[in-house]
């Protein structure tokens, strides 16, 4: 708290002796215009007139301390009372796009990170969310958009249907009609080019809010390929890096042994760093939220603005003072009116 | 130059004899000491105001209107104008006027009419520290001096008043009889001052005007001469401290005219120096028919 125009209070005192000083010296003055009389004894001895006198002078009081405060309330708030902080202010402009194996052993994983992602679509602002699953074939569930009451359908109803209810079974139709199963590297292909493409890309729409966004893939595997995949996982994992998406990788059965680079995991592991992204081992399905909270923190980090020295006037509490004073004091003032 | 005090009174005076004949003012005051004297000089004719029983009946019936016996060697009284020349004396009156101008008039009407009976005028007048008297002399330029006296002693940087110590003055430094003439103003009496003036009255005679004090029931804030106090004439607006003023007011003034009429005194109370004149006039009237 400091104050702007601190000039402002050693001014006001010296302004207000001043007025103090002028006005004791017209009091003592004010005989000479007034009546003498005598035996004023008449008047003061009379115990009605006493607590008139009596009333008077608490109004008075009552006016006088009004006044004093609305005065010192105004100069205070002329003073410009002012927060200085620095703010990294944070930008709401991050695309995610979840891309969840959809194969029979990742269902608690996807219903996890579906849910948490419910939960989080609550408080965006600002930020797009897409969702793709992908089996033998990847299916575009809905695109990048920030209709989040949509989003939260169609994300209650995804998680419906990894949790194995019936009726919504249906969610899943599409992704398991090409050759093979788990067919990562083709999904993860396929949700990196459900994000705009960036200007460099051919084909690319010029598009003002899309340059500065981030993207990210919260990809959802266990890394179990059975098939013939078009993209592998690196040729997808290079697609996404030249795409500027960063890749966080789930995997909710990394069973690997020993420091071989070709198994699962670590695939999974390399290709997610080599984005900028994570790669987190799940355990158990509850980490989930903990984990996507880590990673939106990571990203909202990256893409926060410079610090900026921001000031901000903070009048309210003396003009709140200097409202209420000066209400007592209109009160006060038409209490006393002769 | 100032106009002189006593020429401000003759005029005053001169006014009032258009409405009433002059001479009923002397033949008023001529009758307040009875029995001045028994030598017979001559016979005047009667003026309203003359002592009925001074009438001549021989004289008148012979003469077909009335005549009044005058006697020689009439013995040259004394008034001894009494007055407060306090600090209250220089505060305002009912109308508006300093009182200290109401009591110059006072004192220089009955002051002038002494003077035109031959009568000596003296004056003792003072404030709460003390009192000066002067002696009784006769002359207009010795009843300017008196008039002077008060006008320039009783100011707001005079000390505060207290009838009762010239009271006492007079009490303590005068032995023979005379015709006292105390101005004063709506003082609140008390034992102490009944029985001070019932010692005067018992050796004097005593003619008493008061002068009417400024009403506090009005606005204006006036303050007190006595501590510079201002008074809050507008809180004395409301109904209930107007009230209670009134009720007040009209206790004190109870309170005076029951020692005056205890104590035989004839009073009169004057707001205004208009009403100067016409207030000694009923004064001395009412002193002849006092008793």
């Amino acid at each position: 708290m400091e104050l702007i125009f601190w000039w402002v209070l050693p001014a006001a005192l010296v302004m207000a002796g001043a007025a103090v000083w002028w006005g004791l010296r017209q009091y003592k003055a004010g005989n000479a215009r007034r009546r003498p009389v005598a035996h004023g004894d008449r008047l003061t001895a009379l115990p009605e007139y006493q607590a008139a006198v009596r009333r008077y002078r608490r109004w008075l009081l009552v006016m006088a301390v009004a006044a004093g405060l609305l005065v010192t309330a105004c100069t205070v708030a002329a003073a410009r009372p002012a927060e200085r902080s620095n703010v990294r202010p944070e930008q709401h402009n991050r695309d995610i796009v979840l891309c969840l194996d959809a194969s029979g052993s990742m269902s608690s994983a996807d219903s996890a990170v579906v849910e948490t992602f419910g939960r989080l679509a609550q408080e965006f602002d600002g930020e797009r969310i897409g969702l793709t699953i992908f089996d033998s074939t990847a299916v575009q569930v809905f695109p990048l958009t920030d209709d989040y009451e949509y989003v939260a359908e169609q994300l209650k109803e995804a998680r419906r249907a990894f949790d194995g209810e019936s009726e919504a079974a249906g969610f899943l139709d599409g992704t398991w009609g090409g050759e093979g199963s788990s067919l990562i590297g083709d999904g993860l292909a396929s949700c990196v080019r459900s994000f705009p493409k960036t200007d460099g890309e051919p084909g690319a729409v010029q598009h003002q809010s899309s340059q500065q966004r981030s993207r990210s893939i919260i990809l959802a595997t266990d890394n179990y390929l059975s098939g013939n995949p078009i993209f592998t996982l690196d040729e997808a994992g290079a697609l996404a890096l030249e795409s500027g998406v960063r890749i966080y990788a789930l995997n909710p059965g990394d069973y690997d042994f020993g420091g071989d680079p070709g198994q699962p995991g670590a695939q999974l592991r390399s290709v997610a760093e080599k984005t900028n992204g994570g790669y987190y081992v799940l355990d158990d399905p509850d980490a989930v939220a903990g984990i996507i909270h880590s990673v939106q923190a990571t990203e909202a980090s990256r893409f926060q603005g410079s610090p900026r020295a921001v000031v901000a006037d903070q009048a309210e509490v003396p003009l709140a003072i200097a409202l209420l004073s000066g209400l007592v004091l209109a009160g006060a003032s038409w209490r006393l009116k002769p | 130059m100032t106009t002189s005090l006593v020429q401000r009174v003759k005029s005053k005076m001169s006014i009032f004899a258009h409405r009433k004949a002059r001479g009923m003012l002397d033949g008023e005051y001529g009758s307040v000491f009875k029995g001045r004297s028994l030598d017979f000089e001559d016979l005047r004719a009667y003026v309203p105001g003359d002592e009925v029983r001074d009438i001549d009946w021989k004289a008148t019936a012979r003469h077909g209107s009335p005549l009044i016996r005058r006697y020689v060697a009439v013995r040259r009284q004394t008034l001894l104008l009494v007055t407060d020349t306090g600090r209250n004396m220089a505060a305002t009156a009912a109308d508006g006027e300093d009182k200290k101008d109401i009591a110059v008039m006072a004192l220089g009407v009955l002051g002038y009419l002494a003077l035109r009976h031959r009568d000596v005028v003296g004056l003792v007048a003072g404030d709460s520290t003390g009192s000066r008297s002067l002696p009784a002399k006769g002359g207009e330029a010795h009843l300017e001096r008196l008039l002077r006296e008060v006008d320039a002693h009783a100011g707001l940087s005079a000390p505060p008043s207290e009838l009762r110590v010239q009271l006492e003055h007079v009490a303590r430094n005068y032995r023979q009889r005379m015709l006292l003439f105390v101005v004063a103003d709506e003082f609140l009496p008390d034992a102490g001052l009944e029985a001070l003036l019932r010692r005067l009255r018992a050796q004097h005679e005593i003619l008493w005007l008061t002068i009417r004090d400024a009403n506090l029931g009005q606005a204006g804030e006036p303050y007190d001469v006595a501590d510079s106090r201002v008074l809050m004439s507008h809180l004395a607006g409301s109904e209930a401290v107007s009230r209670a003023y009134g009720v007040a007011v009209a206790e004190r003034t109870a309170a005076r005219a029951g020692m005056f009429r205890r104590l035989g005194i004839a009073e009169v109370a004057a707001g205004s120096s208009h009403e100067v004149v016409p207030a000694i006039f009923s004064l001395l009237e009412r002193h002849r028919h006092g008793r």
